[in-house]
């Protein structure tokens, strides 16, 4: 007979309140008119995310004592698993306030309609005419729900579902870029399938842990004892040849599909094209919180995994753990070495948030208890390092000037029309004289990413490699470290041009960079690139390469760099930022005794 | 009896109906044909040379179509729900009604948009 | 009939599929060798949900189902928006992006 389960409604509280905040952003574009609705959607998606934050703070000290299964497992709060809620909710709020920020130049980074063709005169009505995307925000908050779901559950199922939930609005969002929109397209398409391939390797392991076991979660349901893969493993099921491999190959192919969700080498193709690709703002948000949750997933499987073989069979446990190993290295290797010739700023802080998964995974490979207390904070750290970068990128933009109409300094838009981002390095040397305040907050994130003391960042490593350590990994942990001082070098290069350089365009030494634009494109959307060094009084296009097909050079306009203003949501985000990573770095205590707190992930 | 006799009692019944009204109507249908009746059929469209747009089809038919794949593939849910309606009890009912509210709110909004308008 | 036929025919389907995202070029026959992968996973899973007299793997059969659904979606919303803009679903002129 069926009897209707009890579901403990506070313990799904805070996903309940992100995802339903997402169901009502939908209503809200429905019927809200369209002036109001940026503003409310901002105001909603802040509001849940700040609601399903209070709902963690509240539930912590009952989590801590005793971990919750709801419906049986399909949601597991242990302490870590909401403990990556909590810093999912926190980045998460962090990466809209970048989002919603539309600067100075009026304009957010996300295109007036995301369909229209590009380069058509449709385009072009919808940017004069003023419109805007607010779906990203309902998106937005999707994704967050998803990854809030995906870190905290026992269900592979669920956890499936979660990787859709928090994939497909990414996939989305990435195609929305205002600027460089076929690069943001194609960004989308790569995301998309690889993300596809990976989920359906994904649901086929667990398709054979199913076979395996009987059952798709790990420690089962309490009301039906012996049934999970856990149960399944230990209780001799093991012993038939046949479905130990069952058990084998799925747990690697769901081990795969979450290695991709986390950007590690061999699976890392995707992330310097999309984190290129994609909306600046966009980047920020995926990088950090889609990290957080895929390793909170990966951590989870991984360990549970370890928990049944580790008794039964060691020899497969040591198997499972050379996988890890490899993969880190190598993660560590590519991310750094491949790092370090990048001329863009956005792929290179790609290829750091790939090194970071790499040093992450040092830590996840030593398979000790303690490794989830630092796992949570290296991801806290990193996380916030990421946001604060990224949110620098978005303010640091190119600007067209027209020789002779106008002041160097002047304020923006005045005698030019600021353009995209300007990503690539050279372009940021001089930054430090620009603009100080915000060269010395980007300063402040790479060193935490590359790990130097006082920042968050370095409490972060030293947390990963005594992980490994204390697994008896010694030698990883040591290739962690120098893997280290390499992206150290890759870090300060980017600091000495930004603020050792002099700038390109600095009116002591003139260069003369050559706009060509399409026509057809309103001004302000033409795709140039400016690469070096161009001699001075140059009059052919030399320095310029436009990427859509048809061009014409117009006139003869430079590009400078400029600093546009924050009107207020992205500067307030890189201050905290900037202060939590200072904090962290000096007065970690707090937050390290509460994520001690969280290193219990067994209900 | 094997339980597939009956599906492939079925099977000839829906055969014979099938083959049976082309040949029927082959045989004893009144032939007077014309332009129109010999030109190629398009679902009552008038037939170009070549598909409007270079062979491509207008905009609206892949909203549509997207519309309909998602709300088409969500009814699975209803069957299960439908078989085991009684034990399910109120506990089903609820569950289902909240899911299909969940259904409808994408609904109104495709609806609201202008998603459905056919220019 | 041996039962684990089925969970060889589920594996050779998903071979295929994999295969055919790994060499084809066109975006919608990449996605399309994704769908396969799914569907052989579905076959995996009533497969052994009769093995196991368990109707879980039935119901997650359902589950795999509408989640290809909104992939179908939401994948081919991306791609037709890239066909509009360059007439061609090759994922090889897809490469202004080159990593």
């Amino acid at each position: 007979m069926f009897e209707a389960p009890e579901i403990d409604w506070l313990a799904l509280a805070p996903l309940i309140v992100v995802l339903g905040a997402g169901v009502v952003g939908v209503l809200v574009e429905a019927f809200v008119p369209a002036r109001a609705r940026r503003m409310t959607q901002i105001v909603l998606t802040l509001a849940a995310l700040a609601g399903g934050f209070a709902f963690i703070a509240v539930l912590w000290p009952q989590i801590v004592v005793q971990p919750v299964q709801v419906v049986g497992g399909s949601v597991t709060l242990t302490p870590f698993a909401l403990g990556a809620q909590g810093i999912i909710a926190v980045l998460a709020f962090l990466g809209v306030l970048v989002v919603a920020d539309r600067t100075a130049t009026g304009q957010d980074a996300f295109a007036p309609t995301a369909s229209a063709v590009p380069g058509t005169s449709y385009e072009d009505l919808a940017r004069r005419s003023g419109l805007e995307q607010t779906e990203i925000y309902p998106l937005l908050l999707f994704a967050a729900g998803g990854m809030m779901l995906f870190a905290s559950t026992d269900d592979l199922i669920v956890m499936f579902i979660a990787l859709e939930v928090l994939s497909l609005p990414l996939y989305v969002l990435c195609a929305t870029a205002r600027r460089r929109r076929l690069l943001s397209q194609e960004a989308a398409a790569k995301y998309f399938l690889l993300g596809a391939f990976a989920s359906a390797l994904f649901i086929f392991g667990v398709a054979l842990i199913y076979g395996f076991a009987g059952s798709v979660r790990f420690f089962g349901d309490p009301s039906r004892p012996g049934v999970g893969v856990l149960p399944a493993i230990q209780s001799g099921a093991a012993q038939g040849e046949g479905m130990s491999v069952l058990l084998v190959a799925g747990v690697l192919l769901v081990v795969v599909g979450l290695l991709f969700k986390v950007g590690a080498v061999p699976f890392h193709a995707w992330t310097p094209d999309v984190y290129t690709g994609a909306p600046t703002p966009i980047t920020g948000f995926m990088a950090a919180c889609t990290k957080v949750a895929a390793v909170a997933a990966l951590v989870q499987v991984l360990y549970r995994v370890a928990i049944g073989v580790q008794t039964v069979d060691p020899e497969i446990m040591r198997q499972l753990q050379m996988v890890i190993v490899v993969v880190a290295v190598l993660t560590m290797a590519v991310g750094t070495i491949v790092g370090s010739v990048q001329t863009d700023v956005k792929r290179l802080l790609a290829y750091s948030s790939i090194a970071h998964a790499g040093f992450l995974l040092v830590g996840v490979a030593g398979f000790n208890s303690q490794v989830q207390a630092s796992t949570l904070f290296y991801l806290l750290a990193y996380g916030i390092a990421t946001i604060g970068a990224f949110g620098v990128v978005t303010l640091v933009r190119e600007r067209r000037v027209t020789p002779g109409s106008g002041e160097h300094n002047g304020p923006v838009g005045d005698d030019g029309v600021v353009l995209g981002e300007a990503t690539e390095i050279a372009q940021w040397a001089g930054l430090g004289r620009k603009a100080p305040w915000l060269t010395a907050a980007f300063a402040l994130f790479l060193l935490s990413m590359a790990g130097i003391p006082l920042t968050a960042g370095f409490i972060a490593k030293f947390g990963a490699f005594t992980g490994a350590a204390s697994g008896g990994l010694w030698w990883l942990a040591v290739l962690g470290v120098l893997a280290s001082v390499v992206a150290v070098a890759f870090y300060l290069r980017l600091l000495v041009v930004m603020v050792f350089q002099r700038a390109q365009d600095d009116p002591a030494e003139p260069l003369v960079k050559l706009a060509e634009t399409t026509p057809g494109a309103a001004p302000g959307e033409a795709e140039v690139s400016t690469s070096g060094d161009v001699s001075t009084g140059a009059t052919a296009g030399a320095g310029a390469t436009a990427t859509l097909t048809t061009v014409q050079v117009t006139t003869a306009q430079r590009i400078e760099v400029t600093v546009v203003r924050s009107r207020g949501p992205a500067a307030v985000a890189i201050a905290v930022c900037a202060v939590a990573t200072v904090i962290l770095g000096v007065f970690p205590s707090p937050v390290l005794a509460l994520v001690e707190q969280a290193s219990k992930f067994v209900p | 009896m094997n339980p597939y006799v009956p599906i492939l009692i079925l099977m000839a019944i829906g055969a014979v109906l099938a083959l049976g009204g082309v040949a029927a109507s082959a045989v004893i249908g009144p032939k007077r044909y014309n332009r129109a009746k010999l030109d190629s059929y398009e679902c009552g469209i008038e037939p170009t040379p070549h598909a409007v747009g270079g062979g491509r089809l207008p905009i609206k038919y892949y909203l549509v179509a997207m519309t309909f794949i998602v709300f088409d593939i969500e009814v699975v849910f209803l069957y299960p729900w439908a078989v085991d309606f009684t034990t399910l009890a109120t506990f089903g009912l609820v569950s289902m009604l909240v899911f299909l509210a969940l259904i409808t709110v994408p609904f109104v909004y495709e609806w609201r948009r202008g998603g459905f308008d056919w220019v | 009939m041996d039962i684990t036929n089925y969970v060889v025919l589920a594996a050779v389907l998903f071979a295929i599929g994999a295969t055919t995202v790994l060499l084809r070029r066109n975006a919608i026959v990449v996605f399309m060798g994704v769908e396969l992968m799914l569907n052989a996973t579905n076959l995996a899973f009533v497969t052994f949900a009769r093995l196991h007299g368990d109707l879980t793997g039935q119901v997650l059969a359902f589950f795999v189902m509408v989640v290809a659904a909104a992939e179908v979606v939401v994948g081919l919303a991306i791609i037709v928006t890239i066909f509009r803009t360059r007439r061609s679903a090759s994922v090889d002129d897809v490469n202004l992006l080159k990593g």
